[in-house]
């Protein structure tokens, strides 16, 4: 095997993948991601998103299914898929009287692949300050030296938990700089979660949505931007019954609807006759938290 | 996994020299205490010796909190170790700290024959009993942990192994401290020390957690 793990192949996939803990289980999960990619995995608080990094990151050991990172296994007994993966987590096991500069070396005899100057380019690019000790950075700060630890060794396939939670939006406009570039050449793959909406529109091509451990729905950003709309309309029809709406409010003849396939709900209020119809554009944040209101519903009807 | 265990070492190096600190303090009092006519006493020439280990036990319980409460199992599994290796960090470690504390004990216990007289026949054996005896103390926070770790990830038979070697251990330790000194005590401490090394380093690499 050579110190790169195979070149064909997907980034990530996870094949049946079942984590479970009392009172809880995730999946079964199945996710493939392809290189050049970036997925943004947008769940509430327990949905089971850091559950799933752990497990793609070898941390955790699923109680059924795989994972394989560009076509090597991956465990916490296995090494060959490790040089292809940077991971972000909200704890990184640094040694926090270490100083960054400190923590930062000893990483560089520790792990295969390591670069001294990206290392530096990236943490003199972040101003992460190189002499302040680990368990006295800022929160921003410990995100910026996770965020450097994981990219030093040029891994291809990027794990970010929760990135930029609790960031202000100066560093996390600069996180998500450093992140928008990496991914810019086509080849790193990356995954993160988050449940800090804003982010989704600036980094993600796909969005897979988790909810109790299930994968609510899987989609393209430009898909979901293109089809949900919010229209409102006139019509007097007491039994209304439209494809697609995943909200309706109505007073008397007002209606104002959501709907995540407009073009056929457009057509078929025109067929109604609806009278006044005014047809907005949604962000992704708003669409995101409708699909994760209306998860189970969404998911039945997208099958 | 030397590497790592070298950097733990380097790492947990200032509490180290801050725990002989306190000890070598402790035992100076109790050397000057006893050269004091008016005070005088019997006291064995390897006590204040003792001192110096039991603050390398007590760093190696600092270490494993530390260790714990950093998460360096991630950090870790970042690179090319894998858990078997990293069991071996895990006890290793309080071998190396209680070792190192041996170490300073029977410095202090020669530089000290300098001024209250030749060492009394058999203080070098003493101390290395007491070694044993720390380091058996020192080797039952790790079991704990694992057994503790194998019951909240549901790996009930690594469990139900890591507690009853644990109360097996505390027992057989409590026995062998009946036998002291004789040579059945001395190797009672010793089965304690590896078995608790063995049982820990086995039951790691099953965690089916790494994050915590």
């Amino acid at each position: 095997m050579s110190d790169r793990c195979s070149e064909a192949g997907a980034a990530v996939r996870l094949s049946g993948l079942v984590k479970r803990f009392p009172g809880f289980e995730l999946g079964p999960l199945d996710l493939t991601l392809e290189p050049g990619t970036v997925l943004a995995l947008v769940g509430p608080n327990g949905a089971g998103k850091t559950t799933t990094l752990n497990c793609m990151a070898g941390l955790m050991v699923p109680d059924q299914g795989e994972t394989e990172v560009f076509g090597a296994p991956v465990g916490p007994a296995r090494t060959d898929y490790r040089r292809d993966v940077g991971y972000v987590g909200e704890e990184n096991g640094f040694f926090r009287r270490w100083t960054v500069r400190r923590n930062l070396d000893y990483l560089e005899q520790f792990l295969p692949g390591w670069s001294r100057d990206r290392a530096r380019g990236l943490a003199d690019r972040l101003a992460l300050p190189m002499d302040k000790p680990a368990n006295k950075l800022s929160r921003g700060n410990r995100a910026k030296l996770a965020l450097v630890a994981a990219l030093a060794h040029g891994p291809r396939l990027l794990l970010l938990d929760e990135p930029t939670a609790g960031l202000d939006p100066v560093v996390r406009a600069e996180v998500l700089d450093v992140l928008w570039e990496i991914t810019e050449d086509g080849e790193h793959a990356v995954l993160y979660s988050t449940h800090v909406l804003s982010d989704i529109n600036r980094l993600a091509d796909e969005l897979v949505f988790l909810r109790d451990g299930h994968l609510v729905l899987r989609t393209g950003r430009d898909e979901l931007s293109d089809r949900w709309r919010r229209v409102s309309f006139r019509l007097q029809d007491e039994d209304l019954r439209l494809d697609g709406v995943v909200e309706h409010r109505r007073v008397r003849a007002e209606h104002q609807i959501i709907t995540r396939d407009a073009p056929a709900t457009l057509q078929q209020l025109s067929e109604l006759g609806a009278e006044a119809v005014e047809v907005a554009r949604m962000s992704v944040d708003e669409i995101a938290v409708q699909i994760l209101r209306e998860g189970h519903h969404v998911a039945r009807t997208e099958s | 996994m030397l590497r790592a265990l070298r950097a733990e070492l380097v790492y947990f190096r200032p509490w180290l020299l801050g725990g002989l600190g306190i000890a070598f303090f402790v035992s100076t009092v109790l050397v000057v205490l006893t050269l004091l006519p008016s005070v005088g006493s019997d006291m064995p020439t390897f006590l204040p010796a003792m001192f110096p280990i039991i603050a390398g036990m007590v760093v190696s319980f600092i270490a494993q909190s530390y260790r714990s409460e950093e998460h360096r199992a991630r950090l870790l599994l970042a690179g090319p170790l894998v858990p078997r290796q990293l069991a071996g960090v895990v006890v290793l470690l309080p071998v190396c700290l209680v070792g190192l504390g041996a170490a300073a004990g029977a410095v202090w216990l020669v530089v000290a024959s300098w001024v209250t007289g030749p060492l009394e026949s058999g203080s070098l054996t003493t101390l290395g009993v007491l070694t044993a005896q720390f380091l058996a103390y020192a080797q039952m926070g790790p079991l704990a942990q694992e057994a503790t770790a194998a019951r909240r990830q549901r790996r009930h038979r690594a469990a139900v192994v890591g507690w009853t070697f644990f109360v097996a251990l505390v027992l057989f330790m409590v026995a062998s401290q009946f036998v002291l000194g004789s040579i059945y005590g001395n190797a009672g401490l010793l089965v304690t020390v590896v078995t608790a090394m063995v049982v820990s380093a086995m039951l790691y690499p099953g965690r089916t957690d790494f994050t915590r």
